[in-house]
């Protein structure tokens, strides 16, 4: 009997155009929007690689910690500079003739940045070099304070080369720390990317709703025929169920296949997560429709349409249009989030990002697992024995 | 002694104030067909829906193959069939996915269910249509897939709630001859209509209900016997005055007579053969017509008779 339901439950969904617009081809657009929207706006924040110019000369060469400090901020695939390595003349034509943005000349232990114009460019070149001289100026204060030390201690036998090689890299490394802290954070368009994913997971409960309202007597002509079969409602809830996850499944493959190949969204090494947790997003979404549907005591489409209220309601306050809103229902009114699937998603995506730990998303993932749950049980409940008032 | 497939005890359902089912009690037995029969909103359709345990009802006790009906009855629903007035079909199904599927949920072997499937199609006639969708198909055929699909299992007691509203003649009397068929195959039928000539072709027993009370119950002719008119005249004639038609009505056995569209009827208390009279007093009074028939009181006239209105009222 389940896979009767489930054969015919799939074959209703799939013949449903709208049902399947909305679940298949909905999210792709969507997708397809935020793609275009969010990816020039993000290009714009992102800097084309610097071209610059080092004048040769013995104080540069001397000078270990800046040059170790260039050499490593031009190399790599996310390499801020070309650096080329001229004569003060050649490196002043350079300049005018704009192949360059600036051009560093060495004295002593200064640095001379020269500039044609101002600019976002000429900007970053000023801004890392003055970096630069004030991590050589720390590295030469503990220098000092570490040699006058050893010395006082009666230790001559001094390596100076090693020990300044080894502060600029641990200080290299502190930045390289810092690059990469600041990549992992949420871009905006990968928000709207989770929050896309999140709503495709709660419109599910679309599909189960649909296949639900077919099956009770007070909304449809075929619930009646299925109310009076020998049929028992646990069994056609589960085989609608099932087929609604096969179909909302599929659809998310597509819409990851779409934005990880054609769109090229990159989730790093969260992906499989992002999977778990939209796979149980999915069960989440599917329950709370059969529950809507179960429960609401309304017509068709005043249900879907509180379904989707619902869902908007609990989007906006689990700060899917900005995450100051999920911040201030968590602090004045938690138990709202508690119970908010949304929310279960968003958080669970976030912490992704926010936690070192993955202890935060199993809590959300295992939260997913009890809200489902408590869903089919109410679900079921309310089905069973069920007589109506008129129909 | 016939065994009651349908027990239905004082059965009575309110909304707020308005009773729509008054203390109904009535009996089907097996492989009868019974007709309930009333004018719309009579309360034919709740009492169905009350039976079938899918509307809660405030009084009485309904048995159905001597058990208690309720929604969890499992063992009692495997054996019914309901077809209802609106059709009950998946606009997404093919005809044949459509009866498959109302089908498997009564049984589950495949390839009996296909003979089931092919039985049913077969006996409503829309062999040719398997693979149409619904809404390919006329309100005639329409109706008969419905039928199909409440009956493919082959219930032992199967409702049939208004099945031939707009339904063309072809449609009807296809349906109508499939439901006989379905009693000579040993099912129990409860049907409801409000056409009064259905009830007189296909019903064994007729329960007539109005205003949610059963106002009479029993076979046609006897049901009959309970108007006070034995021969009913219509003539269609262009004119006539008052003054003759005051003489029809001084006539010894006539009960009424009444004069609208053109057309005089004429209600006789006794005697089966009156139109001779008729047809002498026409000649006599120089009156000229155009068509003279006779008709027998119809179910029509017991309910005009009991209750002051027309079935169709």
């Amino acid at each position: 009997m389940f896979f009767h339901n489930f054969k015919y439950s799939l074959l209703l969904l799939l013949k449903n155009k709208s049902l399947v617009f909305w679940t298949l081809a909905f999210p792709i657009i969507m997708a397809m929007l935020f793609n275009m929207a969010f990816s020039d706006l993000e290009s714009e924040d992102k800097f084309d690689v610097i071209d610059i110019a080092v004048v040769n000369s013995t104080d540069f060469d001397n000078n270990t910690i800046f040059k170790k400090s260039l050499e490593s901020l031009s190399e790599g695939d996310d390499k801020l500079f070309n650096i080329s390595y001229v004569g003060a003349d050649r490196a002043r034509t350079m300049l005018e003739d704009r192949e360059i943005t600036a051009y560093l000349v060495f004295h002593s232990d200064d640095v001379k940045v020269t500039v044609n114009s101002n600019g976002i460019e000429e900007s970053i070149v000023c801004y890392v070099v003055e970096e630069i001289k004030s991590d050589c100026a720390v590295i030469m204060d503990v220098g000092t304070q570490y040699i006058t030390s050893e010395i006082a201690k009666g230790n001559y036998d001094i390596d100076y080369e090693q020990y300044f090689t080894n502060t600029a890299n641990d200080l290299l490394n502190h930045s390289v720390n810092i690059k990469d802290d600041s990549s992992s954070k949420l871009s905006y368009s990968m928000i709207e990317y989770y929050s896309l994913i999140a709503m495709t997971c709660l419109y599910s409960g679309l599909l189960s709703m649909t296949l639900i309202n077919y099956r009770l007597a007070n909304i449809s002509s075929v619930g009646k025929r299925s109310t009076i079969s020998p049929v028992r409602k646990g069994g056609m809830i589960l085989g609608s169920l099932a087929a609604s996850f096969v179909v909302q499944l599929f659809g998310l493959l597509i819409l990851y296949l779409f934005m990880l190949f054609f769109i090229k969204v990159d989730f790093g090494t969260n992906l499989p997560f992002i999977i778990a947790l939209s796979v149980m997003g999915v069960l989440a979404g599917l329950t709370f429709g059969v529950a809507c549907a179960v429960l609401l005591k309304l017509n068709e489409n005043a249900k879907l349409t509180a379904l989707i209220a619902a869902t908007m309601v609990g989007s906006f306050l689990s700060g899917m249009m900005g995450i100051t809103m999920k911040n201030i229902v968590d602090k004045n009114v938690p138990v709202l989030n508690w119970i908010n699937p949304v929310a279960m998603i968003t958080d669970g995506l976030y912490s992704l990002y926010y936690y070192e730990t993955p202890d935060r998303f199993y809590f959300d993932v295992i939260s997913l697992a009890i809200f489902s749950a408590v869903m089919i049980l109410i679900s079921i409940r309310g089905l069973r024995r069920q007589k109506h008032d008129s129909i | 002694m016939k065994t009651k497939i349908i027990e239905v005890n004082n059965l009575t359902k309110e909304y707020k104030e308005l009773k729509a089912v008054d203390g109904l009690s009535f009996d089907v037995y097996e492989k009868e067909i019974l007709g309930l029969l009333g004018p719309n909103g009579s309360g034919k359709s709740t009492t169905i829906n009350c039976i079938l345990s899918l509307l809660k009802y405030s009084e009485g006790n309904i048995k159905i193959f001597g058990k208690e009906m309720r929604p969890d009855a499992y063992d009692i629903k495997r054996d019914i069939g309901v077809i209802f007035q609106e059709v009950a079909v998946f606009d997404e199904l093919t005809v044949y996915d459509n009866i498959d599927y109302f089908c498997g949920l009564y049984i589950r072997n495949k390839k009996q269910r296909r003979e089931h499937i092919e039985d049913a199609i077969k006996l409503v006639g829309i062999e040719d249509y398997k693979k149409f969708y619904p809404k390919q198909l006329s309100g005639g055929l329409l109706r008969r897939l419905n039928i199909a699909c409440g009956i493919a299992h082959k219930p032992k007691l199967i409702f049939l709630d208004e099945p031939t509203v707009a339904v063309d003649p072809q449609s009807r009397n296809n349906i109508l001859e499939g439901i006989k068929k379905l009693c000579e195959s040993g099912a129990t039928i409860v049907y409801t209509t409000h056409y009064m000539e259905e009830v007189e072709q296909i019903c064994d027993r007729i329960v007539i209900i109005d205003k949610g009370k059963i106002i009479a119950e029993g076979t046609s002719d006897s049901l009959k016997e309970l108007a006070s008119i034995e021969e009913k005249i219509s003539v269609e004639i262009d004119k006539i005055d008052d003054e003759t038609l005051t003489k029809i009505k001084d006539l010894l056995t006539v009960s009424d007579a009444e004069y609208q569209n053109g057309v005089l009827t004429v209600s006789y208390k006794s005697g089966n053969d009156n139109i001779a009279e008729m047809i002498d007093f026409l000649r006599s009074n120089n009156l000229k017509y155009n068509k003279i028939y006779s008709e027998r009181p119809t179910l029509n006239d017991v309910f005009l008779e009991l209750t002051g209105k027309e079935l169709r009222d």
